[in-house]
């Protein structure tokens, strides 16, 4: 086991040089990703945006425990560890909601895993969804709901677990855009109100940009680190629209666009 | 430009659907008024013109029956009530082979799921198995199991395990990885995987087998019944052709048919009360 000390308490995350490359085995290996590194701090939130196809799911599923890396390492708070860390929440583009299961019953369904009892689960589901404007759908069934409506309750299931570390794959991506600034303003206030870590995959450099508090930019595969913007937005950074029309934003969006380097 | 401070409240649902699915299942059920319409007349029609031909317009109703010897028939049956003992016993044989062969079938396909080394293994025995033809076993569970109930259990059982187990695999299978990655994440140990996920998942594939091998076993059982048996409705259709009693073949075989129409009425309203999500919305 290797750890990091050194000045301060280490970051949650923190990945170490990572790189991936599939089919090394049967002779013809793709490298999928070059070598990464970056941490994500206590409270903050960091987006990653690259060029489709770079290797960013990949990064993910690496980070996740999911897939082994081919090199490198991931440390939660300065330390390796074997397997899906505790914790941690994960959600992508798709809902992975279970159709057999009722909204609330999917928001349970991490804390069923974990055995925590019925009362304390359906209490907690109970809170987020009201949060999240969905108290009135908790027993209706996936297919009764909008896909705004779904990608909540996928979000509320996210955060029931009580994550520490929020890995988000493109989350919003199949949403219409009222939709998604609605989400993404909840995202944040869960995550800001809580001090949690969100790492934020996505190909929407201007949702990027107005939600988190750093943007990492990724080149063509195999993956590496291009650049790193802070975003220095004053005010309040749960509001979604009023980031999108401060000067600051469209320059840095902007910016980001140049080294995307779409092609 | 501004956001709004509350969330939109949704609509509420059992206002945006009600209204088109209360015209939408008046249609269908006009619609389905007609479909029966049509099958009866067609039923009549082909009823009337086989009763008509054998009445005199020169087809021999000795060959082909006719139907209101049959009719006749099927009364004489239901009077002696050797109709329900027939349908009794091949029914339970029907029904013993469905269940046992599906359990033991479902069980292994999805066990399967736990190693892929292992169903990799057994894959080509599994194939191998699903190409005999069921009938071929017959002398085979006659030897070993008697003329009795037992060896026709056996047939109906042999009928359904290999097409239960390959649906249940195929369907354990089918589950999204990326759903099983969400489980992996959520800290799920693989039984909880298969218990929460896998299992629910394979529901929908499972019934749809259950509704094919309802069919499967009834075949077993009246193959069984036909190379040795002292009673069942294959063992009244095999006696009744062996003695060129057409009419009393086609009655028996009516009787079958009801059966299996029974059984698989019986298995989609056990599917509607188990999988209650799959027709909830649609
Ligand atoms: N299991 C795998 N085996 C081989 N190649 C893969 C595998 N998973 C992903 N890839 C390849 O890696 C590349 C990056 O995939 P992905 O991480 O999904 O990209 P992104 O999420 O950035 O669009 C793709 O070209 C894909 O074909
Ligand atoms: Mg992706």
């Amino acid at each position: 086991m290797r750890s990091r000390e050194g000045a301060g308490r280490a970051p949650p995350l923190s990945a170490l040089g990572l790189g991936k490359t599939f089919g090394a085995e049967d002779g013809r290996p793709v490298g999928v990703i070059g070598s990464v590194s970056f941490d994500l701090g206590e409270g903050e939130i960091v987006s990653i945006v690259g060029p489709s196809g770079c290797g960013k799911t990949t990064l993910l599923n690496l980070i996740c425990g999911l897939l082994p890396p081919t090199v490198g390492s991931v440390l939660w708070h300065g330390r390796e560890l074997a397997g899906v860390p505790p914790r941690v929440g994960y959600m992508l583009q798709k809902d992975l909601l279970l159709p057999w299961r009722t909204a609330m019953q999917n928001v349970t369904l991490g804390l069923e895993v974990r055995q925590v009892n019925r009362r304390e689960r359906r209490a907690m589901a109970h809170r987020l969804l009201d949060r999240l404007g969905l108290g009135d759908f908790a027993d209706y069934y996936p297919s009764a709901l909008s896909g705004g409506m779904r990608q909540r309750v996928a979000l509320a299931r996210t955060f029931a677990s009580d994550p520490e570390v929020l890995l988000l794959d493109e989350p919003f991506s199949a949403l219409d855009f009222q939709t998604k600034i609605l989400i993404e303003r909840d995202t944040a206030r869960l995550v800001r109100s809580e001090r949690r870590s969100l790492l934020l995959i996505t190909h929407d450099v201007e949702e990027a940009v107005s939600l988190s508090d750093r943007v990492i930019v990724l080149s063509h595969r195999p993956c590496t680190v291009v650049s790193q913007h802070h975003i220095d937005l004053p005010g309040d950074r749960t509001d979604m629209m009023a980031m999108r029309e401060r000067p600051e934003f469209a320059r840095t969006v902007r910016k980001i666009w140049t080294e995307l380097d779409i092609r | 430009m501004t956001t709004p401070a509350v969330l939109p409240a949704p609509s509420r649902p059992s206002r945006w659907w009600g209204q088109p699915r209360t015209s939408r299942q008046r249609l269908r059920r006009r619609s389905m008024l007609q479909v029966a319409l049509c099958q009866l007349l067609l039923l009549g029609i082909v009823l009337g013109l086989w009763e008509w031909g054998t009445q005199g317009a020169g087809v021999n109703a000795f060959l082909f029956g006719s139907p209101s010897v049959i009719a006749a028939q099927l009364l004489a049956m239901v009077k002696d009530g050797s109709i329900w003992a027939d349908a009794w016993v091949t029914g339970l044989e029907t029904l013993g082979g469905f269940v046992l062969g599906n359990l033991l079938g479902t069980v292994l396909g999805l066990s399967l799921w736990f190693s892929r080394f292992i169903s990799r293994v057994v894959q080509p025995f599994v194939l191998a198995l699903g190409s005999v033809p069921i009938v071929a076993l017959a002398p085979i569970a006659i030897i070993w199991f008697g003329t009795g109930f037992a060896s026709k259990l056996a047939m109906a059982t042999l009928s359904v395990v290999v097409v239960a187990l390959v649906v249940a695999y195929k369907g354990a299978l089918g589950v999204d990885p990326d759903q099983v990655n969400l489980m992996r994440s959520l800290g799920a140990s693989r039984r909880q995987i298969f218990r929460l996920l896998v299992l629910p998942a394979s529901l929908t594939d499972i019934f749809a087998g259950l509704k094919l091998t309802v069919g499967f076993a009834l075949v077993g059982a009246i193959v069984g019944e036909f190379m040795s048996s002292s009673e069942g409705l294959g063992h009244a259709i095999f006696k009744a052709g062996s003695l060129y009693a057409i009419s009393k073949v086609f009655a028996a075989l009516a009787v079958t048919v009801a059966l299996a129409l029974v059984l698989s009425a019986v298995v989609s309203r056990v599917e509607r009360a188990l999988l209650p999500w799959r027709h909830d919305f649609n």
